[in-house]
């Protein structure tokens, strides 16, 4: 019996590659001759059908083939008997047969060829696991592209009425590029068949613009039924589709206007009939790709962020350039501080910050789309042209008797969207317009109304107000106010504890009373309380006049916050036990009033008046209470202040008083005052009028029943300056050793400081010497002396030489410095003793010669008388 | 382009007649000034004295690689566009300028509308398309007024340029940058000849 098994055909194959080794070669011959032995000695004769191959495309049918009997030819038949439940056998002339699928297991196949009254027979044994499943080769249904996405359509059905169900079905398809059919995709697609004849669709975007090159489609499957034992085979490719771009004359470079997300790889082509020499994106050159023909393209990779104006990508050709644009840009950000408030009630506002740029412009810019999903209803927002950093904005009409809204922002852009959601109570969320119409209106000199006006429909809750009040040197105030809610109407407000006729600037913010945002502060509005009656009477003083006949009065103007109005006149009286004598009224702003009194003790007072009335009364007795013993004291300020201070004294029940004027000043001497409360016990005394080297007088008086008592006396300097003046001084005795030297005072104006000493200094000098040296220290011929006893006035400067010049100078000082030098020149007297001796000894010595000379010419005389005598 | 039409040249827009003749009615809104070709001649000198620096913030704007480029990108190519003679009379002159000003007044138009989409941000360029399309508007005036005056001429034929509303962004910019560069050559040339 012949039986041909294919699964065995492997083995042959494995021993014809055995054959190809030499070394192998000689048992590789002695086994393939056994084999043919055995299979000759098995009583297969030629010409007996053999290679009996079966095939599925449906696992329904299989369709087997054999070979026809050696030198049988055309009318050979053929009698297939299959052993099976029931034996069927089938008469045919081709040596083919299709049967039905057998069930599982070994069949026995019987193949009889009759041709030419000669028969052979051959038995198979035939099984499923010896049937190779090939589906049919696969058909394209359409193939389509979509140029400005450059995605390739593809549509094909599996045909799976005619398959067993639940068959697993892989499906490669292949993509190629260009007249020579470059692969550049190979996929495999996985559907399950369900019995029905399914079309499938598959799309594929290509990395380079279909209107590029022609692409190529073809697609083939294997079916992977879990029920069928046999080997599984892929069909065969489904015969080619192509897609291809019909280029007009004009050259064009694609992809035209595309928006890319930055970073991303990108092709560009170029369609030309002539030979492009350079390709560019930017400023940049990029090496070509060549398509078919001139066509060429670019590949980018990791593109960057555009400019407002896009990505330039130029193709220069010998005579022109060509070129396309790309925008590189993101897909909108997550809309960031999403916020919504209203401003009246009416309207809800809605703003966002756009996040990361998109550097996307025009009209590839963010749409923004705010929806509420309560309502249903959405208003759209077109991003500004330009894009900023700032928040943008959308108004969205408020549905009526709806304080709750859930809000959705959607962004987007062509590469993407985003969303940002928020829920708000718009009630909690109230931002009012800046208050206007902003006026003020008097209640009283301490009150006043402010009315205002807020556009809103804020009838449904509260409002809090604030409101800030100004005056001219005092600290801001504000006071918070709540009031009840209306609809575009006027409000308004009592403000109180004001100054009387003082000038105040209100302005006036409001939010709801729950709080989400001030509304900006209104129009600034300044008002000027009314007046009031002066609440206190003037700080007053008085000083008698130097023939002490007259009282003169002194008072200072009232503050701002005690005259409470525009001090008009003041009334100035004095009274005692037996009279009350006014004088007449005295208009602001003569502070001074003069009174003729007696020496009787009068209280005097001085009434402020303004529009609305007269303050309460100053008093001051007129006369002081004497105290005896009061030493002058000294003192010297620190920078333009003096500090005073006292001991404490029981007995004084009003204000201290300190009184000060300028010490060269004649009386009555006032330059101004100061009262401090009875409990101090010092006080700073300041005036813009002191100035350095002026000596101020200070009188401290204690107060008590109205009546001052002079308690200390003192002089002082703001700051002491050096003397300006030297003082004069005059020699009054010359002997001759000695001399007598006499100054006198420097007046107080020009000492402009307490005295502290004199320098005098001396030496051997003379008026006409070329050169008179100056004093300075350290020279060994000055001599100095230092005077500190102020009381003294006069020195004598001993142990000079007689008859001798001799330079004198003298300077004071303070503790300011020293004042500047006078100087005399002064020759002291001859020495009477030395002159007699001068004169004595050249006569006793004349007188001497004379009598030896004498007495000489008469023993000479003598001598001659004895001589002659004797020659005589 | 047909709102132009309207806008501009209602009556004698597509008139296939280059000047009207003598006898026609020509009626101008106010009378011209008498120094109406002074003002024409200044206008001339503004738009010739900015022309230049139009041109350079035009291409500058457009980015790499237009600055770099400007013999091929904004070659001064730019199709049917209307003649001028310098040694003309000054009525051919007239008439040559004012079809030469409408030509680049719609131009300029179109070219404004696209950079306002295409470059937002490029405020100091809109703003010069600006200045420049309102000195041609009172140039065309002026020019109108003076043909109509002195030589009773009320309709002028003109012709525009291609529509480039539906051209992709670069050719929308080449285009604009031809026109400019070719604004900026012609604009010197009939400066001199007035």
């Amino acid at each position: 019996m012949d039986v041909f098994l294919p699964w065995r055909q492997p083995s042959w194959r494995v021993g014809r590659r055995r054959m190809r080794l030499p070394a192998d070669f000689r048992w590789l011959l002695a086994a393939f001759v056994l084999l043919y032995v055995l299979n000759e000695a098995n009583g297969q004769k030629k010409g007996s059908p053999r290679d009996l191959t079966c095939t599925t495309n449906n696992l329904q049918v299989w369709d087997c083939t054999w070979k026809a009997p050696v030198g049988t030819g055309h009318g050979t038949i053929y009698k297939v008997c299959i052993e099976d439940r029931l034996r069927s056998c089938h008469q045919i002339e081709k040596a083919n047969i299709k049967i039905p699928a057998l069930s599982p297991g070994d069949h026995e196949i019987t193949i009889n060829s009759l041709h030419d009254f000669e028969s052979s027979l051959s038995t198979f044994i035939l099984n499923e696991k010896n049937v190779s499943l090939i589906p049919d080769t696969p058909e394209i249904l359409n193939l389509s592209a979509d140029f400005s996405t450059s995605t390739l359509h593809l549509e094909w059905t599996d045909k799976g009425s005619g398959l067993p169900h639940h068959s697993h079905v892989v499906w490669e398809i292949k993509v190629m590029r260009k007249d020579s059919m470059e692969l550049v995709e190979l996929v495999t697609y996985n559907t399950t068949l369900n019995g029905r004849d399914v079309v499938h669709r598959w799309s594929w975007a290509s990395d380079m613009p279909l209107e590029c090159a022609a692409h190529h489609v073809s697609i083939r499957c294997y079916i992977d039924s879990p029920h069928f034992s046999g080997p599984k085979e892929w069909s065969n490719w489904s015969p080619v589709k192509s897609i291809s771009w019909t280029p007009d004359s004009q050259t064009k470079v694609f992809p035209q206007d595309n928006v890319i997300l930055v970073g991303s790889d990108i092709t560009f082509c170029c369609l030309s009939q002539e030979k492009v020499l350079v390709a560019q994106i930017g400023s940049k050159n990029c090496p070509l790709i060549h398509l078919d023909g001139e066509n060429v393209a670019i590949k980018i990779h990791n593109i960057s962020v555009s400019e407002d104006s896009g990505t330039n990508v130029i193709f220069t050709t010998e005579e022109s350039i060509y070129g396309t644009v790309i925008f590189a840009g993101y897909p909108p950000d997550v809309p960031q501080k999403l916020n919504c408030e209203t401003h009246d009630l009416e309207k809800i506002v809605c703003s966002w910050n756009p996040g990361r740029p998109t550097a996307l412009v025009g009209p590839r810019s963010t749409n923004y789309i705010l929806f509420e999903s309560f309502s249903g209803k959405y208003v759209t927002f077109k991003n500004a042209e330009v894009p900023t950093n700032e928040s943008y904005l959308v108004s969205f009409e408020m549905i009526p008797n709806q304080e709750i809204y859930n809000f959705t922002l959607n962004a987007h852009n062509p590469l993407g969207q985003s969303e940002s959601t928020i829920v708000v109570n718009i009630t909690e969320k109230v931002f009012p317009h800046p208050p206007t119409s902003f006026r003020v209106k008097d209640i009283n000199s301490k009150a006043v109304t402010l009315f205002w006006r807020l556009s809103g429909n804020f009838a449904k809750i509260n409002l809090l107000c604030q409101i800030k009040i100004n005056k001219a040197n005092s600290k801001q105030e504000l006071r918070n106010v709540t009031i009840k809610g209306l609809k575009n109407s006027s409000y308004r407000v009592a403000v109180d504890k004001l100054n009387p006729y003082t000038v105040y600037t209100f302005r006036i913010r409001c939010s709801s009373e729950t709080y989400w945002k001030w509304s900006k502060w209104s129009s600034e509005k300044q008002h000027l309380t009314t007046e009031a009656i002066p609440s206190k009477g003037p700080d007053t003083w008085r000083e008698w006049s130097s023939d002490g006949k007259n009282l003169i009065i002194y008072w200072k103007p009232l503050s701002i916050n005690e005259a409470n109005g525009k001090i008009l006149s003041y009334n100035v009286s004095c009274s005692s036990d037996e009279e009350t004598q006014s004088l007449s009224e005295i208009p602001d702003p003569q502070h001074k009033a003069e009174i003729r009194l007696d020496k009787n003790d009068y209280i005097i007072s001085v009434v402020a008046k303004n529009s609305v009335g007269s303050s309460p009364p100053s008093k001051i007795a007129s006369m002081e209470i004497p105290n005896d013993g009061l030493r002058v004291e000294q003192v010297v300020g620190m920078g333009r202040r003096i500090l005073l201070s006292w001991h404490p004294d029981p007995n004084m029940t009003c204000d201290y008083v300190i009184k000060w004027c300028n010490s060269s000043r004649s009386e009555p001497c006032l330059m101004d005052w100061k009262k401090v409360p009875f409990n101090s016990t010092e006080a700073i005394i300041e005036s813009d009028q002191f100035r350095p080297g002026i000596r101020y007088r200070f009188f401290l008086y204690g107060c008590r029943n109205q009546g001052y008592q002079l308690l200390r006396s003192i002089v002082g300097y703001i700051e002491e300056l050096a003397p300006i003046v030297a003082p004069n001084f005059t020699v009054e005795d010359t002997s001759a050793d000695s001399i007598l030297v006499k100054w006198e005072d420097i007046p107080v104006e020009e000492l402009r400081g307490f005295l502290r000493g004199y320098l005098f200094y001396f030496e051997k000098g003379e008026r006409d010497t070329s050169k008179v040296r100056g004093l300075e220290s350290g020279r060994s011929d000055i001599k100095v002396k230092n005077i500190t006893d102020i009381s003294q006035k006069t020195l004598r400067i001993a142990d000079l030489q007689g008859k001798t010049s001799y330079h004198l100078v003298l300077r004071a000082y303070t503790d300011g410095g020293l004042g500047p030098e006078k100087s005399m020149f002064v020759v002291t007297k001859e020495n009477s003793v030395g002159l007699i001796i001068a004169i004595l000894i050249p006569v006793a010595v004349a007188v001497i010669i004379g009598v030896v000379t004498s007495i000489l010419c008469y023993r000479k005389r003598e001598w001659e008388t004895v001589l002659l005598r004797h020659w005589k | 382009m047909p709102l132009l039409l309207v806008l501009h040249w209602k009556h004698g827009a597509g008139s296939p007649l280059p000047f009207t003749p003598v006898n026609a009615t020509c009626a101008t809104r106010h009378p011209c000034h008498s120094n109406v070709m002074s003002q024409i001649r200044n206008q001339l000198a503004q738009l010739n004295g900015s022309a230049n620096a139009l041109f350079i913030l035009y291409y500058t704007a457009q980015g790499e690689p237009f600055p770099n480029n400007l013999d091929k990108l904004c070659a001064p190519n730019v199709t049917d566009f209307p003649p001028f003679h310098a040694n003309g009379t000054e009525k051919a002159r007239l008439v040559e300028l004012y079809r030469i000003i409408a030509y680049l007044g719609a131009a300029l138009s179109n070219i404004t509308q696209d950079q306002k989409l295409l470059n937002p941000n490029a405020l100091s360029l809109h703003s010069k398309l600006s200045v420049t399309a309102d000195v041609m508007r009172g140039l065309l005036s002026n020019v109108h007024c003076r043909l109509c005056n002195k030589y009773h001429v009320a309709h002028v034929d003109v012709a525009y340029g291609p529509d480039t509303s539906d051209k992709d962004v670069f050719q929308k910019k080449k285009l604009g940058c031809q026109l400019l560069g070719k604004y900026k050559q012609v604009i010197g040339i009939v400066t001199q000849a007035f």
